[in-house]
């Protein structure tokens, strides 16, 4: 839970003059890695895994991508799946062709033939809940909200499981926290973390998490919410993205190394390849707000 | 164990044994005109060169052959007084003090209390009279004692605004706060901007770096020592102030003269009365004020017994849709008790909690969150101190104290459906002995030896919990678990603690001292933010958090100049420590009930040199501290295994604190402090996933970088005008800017994406405070 943003808000209410300012900085280069955006689905649409290269912290343009390679996935019953370069960096699998990726409960590796060396990774495909149902209302202003229509979804947690979820939420079809990409709502169980929630309905502050508050919805949007499963390791690799974004202040954790799931077949621990293989199942809901 | 104990004991009996025929003069001393006890005042015979200084309970006891002398009683800021005393039979000797009141007298009378700086076994200490943290600068003119320890010597910070201090090399939990000896657990108001003590109530504050002596133990790194004052015996008299922030009121007086007296002060802040107007609808419901009450009352039942209770109370209330408060309370009684004018006892017993709350303000009960933790203890804690002759002060005591810790009781309501997510109390007992003699070898050495034994139990009712082994900086799997009963043992420890100190005079105005001190720690603060946060778990140790260890050595050199106006010291020291605690990556902090999975251990080290002058009489007053340091730690997972620098790291930190009185009406003070940068760990390239641009150090390095340095210069001017000389009513205004030159000093410095251009990543500056602060406040007394 980001309990160190309200600190955050509360420190800047009560301060009187904390700034923020851009600086230059010198930042010395690194070695140059492979890097792996491996999110892909049960879904029946073309599933893309992006192969890129590490660049300079202050690079400024979009990392480089990665042709050099070959990439497939592991199914149940020796079943592989072929991803193919578009030669700009994205290998891609059409589910059309031998069907998608969909045996839940069933474990799927990744495999990256690269500069000689074998490159892997496990997802098991957890199940998904169904969303039950969506509402919105009117809200008007408040402290750090916006007036506009809030919407919730309602979708309860497996039971005498543990489950890891990442929320998805898009307004016509974009993603609502667009120019804060780092808003990532997760959810371990029903909840933040911890034991307490398993089984239960997805938490308030999760289920009002979908509308920006920045940005609420207005009439005749479409709010449309995805649910993904995910393993232990993406959640985590996540969650770091969102402990990482608020390390901005008094009270940041020391950050860290995002931990890759993504080892040689040895299991070699240090990070040659960076990134993540996550397979999710999906489940989908939307309402028009009229 | 018992058996070095009753050798130790023997030893020292044996010392006075051959003794002549000698007397002893004890007694009390205090000030005139308040009635207060004069802590560390010195009682000297300079015709045998021997001295005592009084105890904190203004306590002394002198013993000497037969003769008549005269016996001078001298205290910083106070008058000499000179007695002549003919012993022929022991003798209670109570004395008051004046306060000197012009230059003139001082120029006449030599201070001999400045003489302590070089005479007494002491080292590694600072101490500051509530006068002087009174007259520092102060962030928007709240005069405070935390960071008025922040400008000494051996003291540094993650940077502004953050809660606690660091004091060589160790963490903020590394520091045994003592109010009227209850340990204070948090001792912020408003996440560290202001310190949790009242100055109207403070009579001293006593830093002890090194050479801690055996009487104290539980921490690493210090043992800061606030004592309040005992209320004035004499007569009623009040004071207080309004300033930006607090509003101040302290009354104090006798209850039955001479006898019984009592203080109560108070303090609320009123950003919020303040702001109220300003606030649009949507706002006026949010709180957030902090306030804390301070409480004494002692009573003298006759020579040879008192008694004194203090309490305080605060509290720091913030909610806006969310309701979110936190605070300690702590109660102290003790008794002093005089056995014969040679054995001193005190007994003190105390309750100290720390507690914090959250809970969301839904006005549907479908959904709810509600969340408390806490830290309470309770102790108890004989102190002897037996004043064989003039040569040795043998002291000796106990201490136990037994510990209930709430991690978190918690529920949340998730569409009508209750759970609970709290986790299981943790109890512990700590209990030490310790015994030590100060003694005076010669004319010019004196020893300070002895011992501490430290025991902790891990108590039921509890879990005790076992780890399975992974790759270091990687979550460790629970095991198995074994179930407690209430009171049985889950895990114990014990260690010996050792202590030394020597003095040797090199000459009238000069003396080197050393110092070795072993310290152990059984409390462990969990806390993985750069500064300390209001919620953050006082944890146990346990079979699994084993106790932090530290060893200290330290040298110094003490020289006074110009007549003791100027005392001047050196210091250098190397500390190692044991079992520091630190955290895997993405550790999960709360609501985990395997949190101990979560946790590392290592070692650390810290060295430097400090350099202190200090001018104590005349118009211009103040110190110039200087220390140069280095503090490293080294954790198996973290820096791949290598020795990184820690964050609170400052190569080099300056101080410079003046007061200067200009006349009766206009006094001056200002400060000017230089610290290097804390150092961070900064990237060095970057990734995409998911269209996020992430940062990525190739040698997984911790603390790789320095941020820019900090200083900061800070003036006050206090105007007071020419009193009614029939008015008791006396005020004074207080005009302070805080960085006066509106540096931006960095807190940190973060790494983010750009907003509108993706491909874009911006370091970024975080300045706690950007800009000049000023303040007005008023000060009053009556």
């Amino acid at each position: 839970m980001r309990v160190s943003n309200i600190f955050i808000f509360l420190v800047l209410l009560v301060t009187f003059s904390s700034c923020e300012d851009k600086i230059d900085l010198d930042l010395e280069d690194g070695k140059i890695q492979l890097v792996v955006d491996g999110f892909i689905t049960n879904d029946s649409s073309i599933q893309t895994i992006r192969l890129t290269k590490t660049a300079a912290y202050f690079s400024n343009i979009e990392t480089p991508f990665e042709n050099d390679a070959v990439v497939r996935v592991l199914g149940p019953n020796n079943k592989v799946f072929n991803f193919i370069s578009d030669g700009i960096g994205n290998f891609s699998y059409n589910p059309q062709m031998s069907g998608p990726l969909d045996s839940t409960n069933f474990s799927y590796q990744l495999e990256i033939d690269y500069k000689g060396e074998t490159y892997q990774a496990l997802s098991v495909l957890n199940p998904i809940p169904s969303i039950d149902s969506m509402t919105y209302a009117f809200e008007e202003e408040e402290l750090g909200a916006e007036e506009g229509y809030y919407t919730q979804f309602y979708a309860r947690d497996f039971a005498g499981r543990k489950d890891y979820y990442w929320i998805r939420s898009f307004r016509n079809g974009t993603n609502v926290y667009e120019e804060d990409r780092t808003f990532l709502i997760l959810s371990e169980d029903a909840a933040f973390g911890g034991d307490g929630a398993d089984g239960f309905v997805f938490i308030l502050p999760l289920r009002a998490a979908i509308t920006n508050q920045e940005d609420p919805f207005k009439l005749g949007d479409t709010s449309s919410v995805e649910l993904f499963s995910l393993n232990s390791a993406p959640y985590q690799f996540l969650d770091q993205i969102i402990t990482n974004s608020g390390n901005d202040g008094l009270f940041a954790t020391p950050s860290a190394n995002y931990r890759s799931n993504i080892l040689t077949m040895a299991g070699n621990p240090q990070e040659e390849v960076l990134g993540v293989f996550s397979l999710s199942a999906i489940s989908k809901f939307e309402i028009v707000i009229q | 164990m018992k058996k070095i104990f009753l050798l130790f004991l023997f030893t020292i009996l044996l010392q006075s044994a051959y003794s002549q025929e000698k007397y002893t003069i004890s007694g009390y001393v205090k000030a005139s005109e308040s009635g207060e006890e004069l802590i560390g005042a010195t009682i000297a015979v300079r015709a045998l060169s021997v001295g005592v200084s009084a105890n904190v309970y203004g306590f002394y006891s002198l013993t000497l052959p037969e003769g008549t002398y005269q016996v001078t009683y001298s205290y910083i800021g106070y008058q000499d007084l000179v007695k002549e005393v003919t012993l022929t039979k022991n003798q209670k000797i109570g004395v008051e003090l004046g306060e000197s009141v012009n230059a003139l007298e001082e120029v006449v009378i030599e201070a001999e209390g400045a003489e302590q700086n070089i005479r007494s076994i002491e080292m590694s200490v600072n101490k500051i009279d509530a006068k002087d943290i009174k007259k520092i600068p102060a962030l928007l003119g709240e005069a405070d004692v935390v960071k008025s320890v922040l400008l000494l010597p051996g003291v540094s910070t993650v940077g502004e605004g953050s809660t606690g201090f660091n004091v060589r090399g160790g963490g903020v939990d590394q520091n045994l706060v003592l109010l009227d000896e209850a340990p204070v657990y948090n001792s912020s108001h408003l996440f560290g901007f202001f310190s949790v003590f009242n100055p109207d109530a403070v009579k001293n504050v006593k830093l002890i770096k090194g050479g801690i002596a055996p009487e104290y133990g539980g921490r690493l790194s210090s043992i800061l020592d606030v004592r309040m004052k005992e209320g004035n015996s004499k007569k009623f008299t009040g004071s207080g102030g309004l300033g930006l922030i607090f509003s101040r009121l302290s009354l104090e007086g006798p209850l039955i003269k001479d006898r019984t007296s009592f203080i109560v002060a108070g303090r609320r802040s009123y950003a919020d009365v303040l702001a109220k107007p300003f606030l649009g609808d949507d706002l006026s419901g949010s709180k957030f004020y902090f306030y804390d009450l301070t409480a004494k009352v002692n009573h003298k039942i006759n020579e040879n017994n008192r008694i004194f209770l203090s309490g305080y109370f605060g509290r720091d209330v913030f909610g806006s849709g969310f309701a979110f408060n936190w605070g300690n309370a702590t109660a102290t009684a003790r008794w002093n008790h005089i056995f014969n004018e040679k054995l001193f006892m005190n007994v003190t017993a105390f309750y100290s909690d720390y507690d914090y709350s959250f809970g969301i303000e839904e006005d549907d009960p479908r959904d709810d969150f509600s969340w408390e933790s806490s830290i309470i203890s309770y102790s108890i804690k004989p102190d002897f101190s037996y004043y064989i002759d003039n040569k040795n002060t043998l002291k000796f005591g106990g201490q136990f104290i037994y510990y209930d810790f709430k991690p978190a009781e918690a529920f949340f309501v998730s569409d009508g459906q209750k759970n609970s997510i709290s986790l299981p109390e943790k109890y512990a007992a700590e209990s030490g002995v310790y015994i030590q003699n100060e003694q005076r070898i010669g004319s010019r050495t004196s020893l300070l030896y002895g011992f501490r034994i430290s025991r902790f139990d891990y108590l039921g009712k509890g879990l005790k919990q076992n780890y399975r082994d992974s790759i270091p900086g990687i979550r460790r799997p629970l095991d198995s678990e074994e179930s407690f009963d209430k009171l049985e043992s889950i895990a114990d420890y014990a260690n010996f603690e050792p202590r030394l100190s020597i003095k040797y005079d090199l000459n009238e105005l000069s003396s080197v001292k050393a110092s070795y001190n072993r310290m152990s720690q059984y409390l462990h603060l969990i806390s993985n933010t750069v500064a300390s946060t209001p919620i953050d778990l006082w944890l146990p140790t346990t079979n699994n958090i084993k106790p932090q260890l530290a060893d200290q050595v330290a040298v110094g050199y003490f020289r006074n100049f110009a007549k003791n106006k100027y005392e001047a010291s050196a210091e250098v020291y190397y500390k190692d420590f044991q079992n520091q605690i630190d955290y895997i990556d993405n550790a999960d902090i709360f609501f985990n009930e395997q949190l101990e999975g979560d946790l590392l251990s290592g070692d650390g080290r810290a060295f430097g040199l400090e350099l202190f002058v200090k001018k104590n009489k005349g118009d211009l007053t103040g110190w110039i501290s200087y220390t140069i340091a280095r503090t490293e730690r080294q954790v198996k997972g973290i820096n791949r295994g290598k020795w990184y620098p820690t964050r609170f790291d400052r190569a080099h930190n300056l101080s410079v604190v003046t007061s200067y009185k200009l006349n009766e009406k206009w006094s001056f003070s200002a400060n000017f402090i230089y610290s290097s940068g804390t150092p961070a760990t900064f990237p060095t390239n970057r990734y995409e996933i998911q269209g996020i641009v992430l940062p990525h150090n190739d040698e997984d390095a911790r603390n790789n970088f320095r941020i820019p340095s900090y200083h900061r210069f800070d003036i006050s001017a206090t105007l007071t005008p020419k009193k009614n000389k029939d008015r008791k009513f006396k005020g004074e205004w207080v005009f302070s800017v805080y960085n006066l030159y509106s540096r931006r000093n960095p807190f940190s410095i973060f790494f983010e994406q750009d907003d509108l251009d993706p491909r874009v990543t911006n370091a970024i500056r975080f300045s706690v405070i950007g800009s000049f602060v000023p303040a007005v406040s008023y000060n009053f007394n009556f």
